[in-house]
């Protein structure tokens, strides 16, 4: 579904990544860990060209993504939505007109076909009572998934996540993970997640890849993740009182 | 197509290197700044979707209803002001009768425009800076570029009209209010009755520098769009960047304003 062959991309003089290559199968739930700027969300932004990579090439099916342009690009990125960090909802827009504005802009639906819609999508992420709300009054975790019902609202064959339970109580996270596997589920999305959250990686991930210094360390299911003997992938690991049984037991014997 | 590809230096202490890339920054920047407005103006076309009109009736509003008070205040008194001023001079020869004149035709030619276009830039330009920048660290653009929503369309090319509708007929506002202080002056502190001031207003007032000074208000509004949603759109690295972007809008406006003034008045005025 997406590949990357060989991509670097630098920074001045870093490295951000550094000749990386691996595939993603469409419709799994794809994860990319990795410490703070180890080259996460760039590599979510490489795949829909918001960022374009110094060398090498970035596949989306048949279609190179990094190198494409115009119409092309346009075609590309209407096969993706994108859950930003911070949700990215327009302020002056109600939440509702926010999962709209895809519709408004790329299609000739009726006001009344637009809004069932996008209460249906909304119904999906639990936050039709919402449709009339401002970002602005609503908490940090329904921006979130208000920003999903938007990123799925023209039916794309991938969903990229950035960070989306980063500031959020463990609750509204796990929510936020039911809905992440309930969406490739019942829409049969592939699925892109950049995380920290090694638990929520391993709850709802089909693979794990993990980047550092631009380099992927480590790329296995989660139970080979676990496994995993890569010193850094360890440390990692262990940071969040994951053992190489999936337990917690560490953080019980501390 | 925009990226956000960041504009990474290697640092260097060559004072002269530090000079060219000073330079080919301000040229690239002026360089997309002018491609933006380009682009702004091929989607003008568009401008009577539904979506676009309500957006653009919107700016309208908050870029000239609202900045009526104010307007109105420095109208008033820089017309009062600039009749005290030649007033008293002329008064030493006899000639305060002429106030009518020297404030219709300065306020015509220079001041309407140009009092218009600083208050413009410096309420309305920086708060276009300021909300697109603020859009820009929140990664709004970047989900609008993802929904192939172009953001020129959608955000730069609704301003650019609104502005260059308003900017026209705030400055006739302003002209009239200001002729209008001077009147005030005339009649209260130099004995000029205001039948003789409008009339004396009349006298020498060209269409002309109505005209030139409408066009000036025109091309005014499109710099002060192109620079604020310009700044807006390349803001970087959060409050910071936003308060940065704002800060150079205002400055750029006001002096491409003065110079563009300058131009226009020296092509239409020939000595």
């Amino acid at each position: 579904m997406i590949r990357f062959e060989q991509v670097s991309k630098r920074f001045g003089a870093t490295a951000v990544l550094d000749e990386v290559s691996y595939e993603i199968k469409a419709g799994e739930i794809f994860i990319i860990v990795g410490l703070s700027g180890a080259g996460k969300s760039v590599s979510l932004k490489h795949m829909v060209r918001l960022l374009t990579p110094d060398e090498g090439r970035i596949f989306v099916g048949d279609d190179v993504v990094s190198e494409a342009g115009g119409r092309k690009l346009e075609e590309i990125r209407a096969r993706f939505g994108y859950l930003f960090q911070g949700g990215a909802l327009l302020q002056w827009l109600t939440t509702g007109e926010n999962v709209a504005l895809p519709l408004r802009e790329h299609t000739n639906l009726k006001d009344d076909e637009i809004r069932k819609i996008c209460l249906e999508k909304l119904r999906l992420v639990k936050m039709e009572d919402a449709y009339d709300k401002y970002p602005d009054e609503i908490s940090g975790g329904m921006r979130k998934r208000a920003s999903l019902a938007r990123a799925i609202v023209r039916q794309p064959e991938v969903v990229l996540y950035d960070e989306p339970t980063s500031g959020l109580d463990p609750l509204t996270s796990r929510t936020i993970d039911d809905l992440i596997k309930e969406t490739r589920d019942e829409l049969g999305v592939t699925s892109i997640v950049v995380t920290h959250d090694l638990h929520s990686a391993l709850s709802i991930g089909d693979r794990i890849a993990m980047l550092h210094k631009g380099k992927i360390v480590e790329l296995a299911d989660p139970a080979g993740f676990i496994q995993s003997d890569h010193p850094v992938v360890r440390q990692f690991l262990e940071s969040q009182y994951i053992t190489r049984r999936g337990s917690w037991e560490a953080s019980l014997r501390l | 197509m925009r990226t956000l590809e960041p504009e990474v230096y290697l640092p260097t202490d060559n004072p002269i290197q530090q000079l060219g890339r000073r330079v080919m920054f301000v040229l690239r920047g002026a360089g997309h700044a002018l491609l933006m407005l380009g682009e702004a103006i091929l989607f003008i076309r568009c401008m009577f979707g539904k979506r676009s009109r309500d957006q653009i009736v919107h700016q309208m509003y908050v870029g000239g209803v609202k900045s009526l008070g104010v307007i109105t205040v420095v109208a008033l008194f820089t017309g009062m002001i600039l009749a005290l001023q030649t007033g008293l001079e002329l008064r030493r020869f006899g000639l305060q009768a002429n106030i009518g004149t020297a404030v219709t035709v300065v306020m015509l030619r220079e001041m309407g425009p140009f009092m218009t276009a600083l208050i413009i830039a410096a309420s309305v330009g920086s708060a276009i800076a300021a909300q697109l920048g603020t859009m820009n660290v929140s990664e709004e653009i970047a989900a609008l570029e993802i929904m192939s929503i172009n953001p020129v369309k959608f955000l730069v090319m609704p301003r650019l009209v609104a502005l260059m509708v308003m900017m026209p007929l705030l400055t006739v506002y302003t002209n009239l209010v200001g002729i209008f202080g001077g009147a005030i002056v005339g009649t209260t502190q130099l004995e000029v009755s205001m039948t003789a001031y409008f009339d004396n207003a009349q006298l020498f007032a060209q269409n002309k520098d109505l005209y030139v000074g409408l066009f000036k208000a025109w091309i005014f509004g499109i710099v002060i769009t192109t620079v604020s949603c310009h700044q807006g759109l390349i803001t970087k690295e959060g409050a910071v960047g936003v308060g940065q972007a704002t800060r150079r809008t205002v400055i750029i406006s006001f002096l491409t304003i003065l110079i563009l003034g300058y131009i226009v008045t020296r092509l239409f005025y020939q000595l």
